[in-house]
């Protein structure tokens, strides 16, 4: 009985962390894709075509998307660093700061804000 | 999805989608003010107040698992007509120079887009309510998505107005 409930607080706690983890590495992993364009593929709705990595839109074929492409880049990063925190002894995991949680969208709001400038500057 | 539009017109196909993803942010909005509230600012214990203090009473809790499902699904509405968005009315917007209109939009996709990878951190804080060391992230990270939720509606809601359904 105590067995089973040490394995599922440890299992909650390895969760925990990985979720943590996840969250913060997944804002900030988003930014850098879309700031350093490195969405991991591009979308043309026109063709219904996908390429990997970035690609410019062709000629004639309407616009390119890359939100896709960052989404996958920064889910598949942030996996693997939820991964490798959620592998970390106990005494590591716990000194993760709760507070970074929220603490990382409300500082990476502007950082998108003037990644964008180029929509504040014209009109 | 094609044989849909052996009965409905295309417009009509997403218009349909258009306004499901507004119902649904319209539930997901509820849900996170309710609960936004309920932290920010609990009931006193024994409190028979009117519709402020009732407004504010939700059991956080039974809001968490709703909040992920809704978010969820707001958010593959919102992929699946960002496509048409951004074939037929992005295009018509730079046309007419509206750029803060457009620079509104980009702020709430990627804002939308970061709160979804926060959902399983918020998940994991709320299942675990009564452990007092997730109080206040568990907090602050409510009130930061329904501020997000706010914002998304909002941008959404002025997109919508200038270009409006029938996408």
């Amino acid at each position: 009985m105590s067995a089973d409930t040490g394995t599922a607080k440890a299992t909650s706690s390895r969760f925990g962390t990985f979720a943590l983890v996840f969250g913060i590495c997944f804002g900030i992993l988003y930014v850098i894709s879309d700031m350093a364009s490195l969405p991991m593929f591009t979308y043309h709705p026109g063709p219904d075509r996908i390429d990997p990595g970035f690609a410019p839109p062709r000629r004639d074929e309407g616009p390119a998307m890359y939100w896709y492409g960052w989404i996958a880049t920064s889910a598949l990063g942030a996996s693997m660093l939820g991964l490798l925190a959620a592998a970390l002894p106990e005494k590591i995991r716990g000194k993760i700061p709760l507070a970074l949680a929220w603490i990382t969208p409300v500082a990476l709001l502007p950082v998108l804000i003037y990644s964008l400038k180029f929509y504040w500057r014209w009109e | 999805m094609d044989f849909v539009l052996d009965y409905i017109s295309v417009n009509t196909f997403w218009t349909i989608l258009s306004t499901t993803h507004a119902l649904l942010a319209v539930a997901l909005l509820g849900a996170l003010t309710h609960q936004a509230a309920a932290v920010l600012a609990p009931p006193r214990a024994g409190a028979t107040g009117g519709f402020v203090t009732h407004f504010r009473s939700v059991s956080g809790p039974r809001y968490a698992a709703a909040v992920c499902v809704l978010w969820v699904l707001v958010f593959i509405f919102g992929a699946w007509i960002y496509t048409r968005y951004r074939f037929h009315v992005r295009v018509l917007i730079e046309q007419e120079a509206l750029f803060k209109t457009l620079g509104a939009f980009e702020v709430k996709e990627h804002i939308a887009t970061i709160g979804l990878g926060l959902l399983p951190v918020y998940w994991h804080f709320w299942k675990n309510a009564r452990n007092a060391a997730y109080d206040s992230a568990r907090k602050w990270l409510t009130v930061v998505l329904a501020a997000i939720c706010w914002y998304a509606f909002l941008a959404g809601h002025i997109v919508n107005n200038v270009r409006g359904f029938g996408l």
